[in-house]
């Protein structure tokens, strides 16, 4: 007996990255020059920006711009006061698990600027955004409602900015459950995942505690990346494509004029994998 | 497109893989490695200087095939890997539970250490 194979379910998924995950807008395009649909995007931390615009529909010269004027350094210029006292002094100013050294102000402003009042539902294709509970550190997959909140609590860097409440979740970076989340694909009934992940960068020199802080954060989660990266990858059948880009030239966290660069990045490392895809989806069937 | 050439080296058998190790040619490379195990030739070194291109399809037969070759006493270890392979293949974890060698003869000469 002989019947033809379903269509395979094609996602993209963007892990966290900062201003690197501007990259998964190169990727958009080859796969759209290239005639390959995209069924789903999946979107973490930065990556959540970049899935929520891809999922909209923005058109390449529109998602640049959004986050062009979106994640610049003022976002993280204006500092809490507070925090700093309640670091100290934890019980006379009221240390809360909604804690963090920036005010959140002005990103909140932005993303409204960026996505108004739209919400899950606006999107062409199913997208789904990443965050992690603060109190069990469950990865929390956010599919319904306004993209507004669903996107600050993906990007909740901490120490940065407060964990966010959703629904009732006091939620944090969905890089502390992980910094890739293929397995959100794979739930949803993706076959073939095009993955663009990025590991955090190693600082040069640590002089300061926040560059302490952030070595560590980029220990753990290149480990973590790896750990989660090779268990989906092993137990699941479904065809996991991982697209890293190769950056030359340091990118930091807000580095946004770089951005131009980084989509190239994206883009050419992308074409690398074009012809195996195309492949892979004409052959008809999944591996 | 994948191409495998295998060539005994004493009691290793040193397979010679280029192209594509994906999942359009993960069942022929399964297919020829497991063959070779199944003919007691378990210790198996994988050259991958010709290796162009993984996808986890791919990977997931090299860890059948290393739990297998383990499993008969065997190993499978891996020669001249490419940097852009390397880089999913140390991202997938198998970098920590591979041995892996800068050429094709020290991967073959680790079997007599």
């Amino acid at each position: 007996m002989t019947g033809s194979a379903p269509r395979s379910r094609v996602a993209l998924v963007i892990g966290s990255g900062g201003v690197k995950c501007a990259a998964a807008l190169g990727l958009q395009q080859a796969l759209h020059d290239a005639g390959i649909e995209v069924d789903m995007v999946v979107g973490c931390s930065g990556g959540s920006l970049y899935a929520a615009v891809t999922a909209l529909g923005f058109t390449l010269e529109e998602a640049k711009a959004a986050t062009l004027k979106l994640w610049t350094r003022e976002v993280t210029a204006q500092r809490n006061r507070r925090a700093l006292l309640q670091l100290l002094f934890p019980r006379v100013f009221g240390f809360s698990e909604a804690w963090g050294f920036r005010e959140d102000g002005l990103i909140l402003e932005r993303l409204h600027t960026a996505f108004g009042d739209r919400t899950f539902a606006d999107a062409r294709i199913p997208l789904h955004l990443t965050a992690t509970d603060f109190r069990t550190g469950e990865q929390v997959v956010l599919s319904q409602g306004p993209l507004v909140p669903a996107i600050r609590a993906s990007i909740a860097v901490p120490f940065i900015f407060a964990p966010y409440r959703v629904d009732g979740r006091l939620l944090v970076d969905g890089f502390l459950s992980d910094p890739l989340p293929i397995n959100v694909a794979m739930r949803e009934g993706a076959s073939v995942i095009v993955a663009m992940g990025f590991e955090s960068p190693y600082q040069t020199a640590v002089r300061t505690p926040a560059r302490f802080a952030f070595q560590l954060s980029s220990i753990m989660t290149n480990n973590l990346l790896k750990s989660r990266f090779a268990f989906h990858n092993a137990a699941h059948h479904a065809e996991v494509i991982l697209v890293v880009p190769e950056f030359e030239q340091r990118v930091g966290l807000f580095d946004t004029w770089k951005i131009p660069y980084v989509i190239d990045e994206g883009r050419r490392a992308a074409e690398r994998h074009i012809p195996y895809i195309r492949r892979l989806l004409g052959a008809g069937r999944t591996a | 497109m994948l191409t495998i050439e295998v060539e005994e080296r004493g009691d290793v058998s040193l397979v010679r893989i280029g192209g594509s190790v994906d999942g359009l040619t993960a069942g022929d490379l399964l297919e020829r490695l497991t063959a070779e195990l199944a003919r007691g030739r378990t210790r198996l070194v994988g050259s991958f200087a010709d290796v162009e291109y993984t996808s986890s399809a791919g990977l997931r037969v090299l860890l059948a095939v290393l739990k297998d070759a383990r499993g008969r006493g065997g190993d499978l270890r891996l020669a001249a890997v490419r940097r852009e392979v390397y880089r999913v293949l140390d991202l997938a974890g198998f970098a920590g539970i591979l041995k892996i060698y800068d050429d094709v003869d020290a991967a073959v000469a680790s079997f007599a250490a």
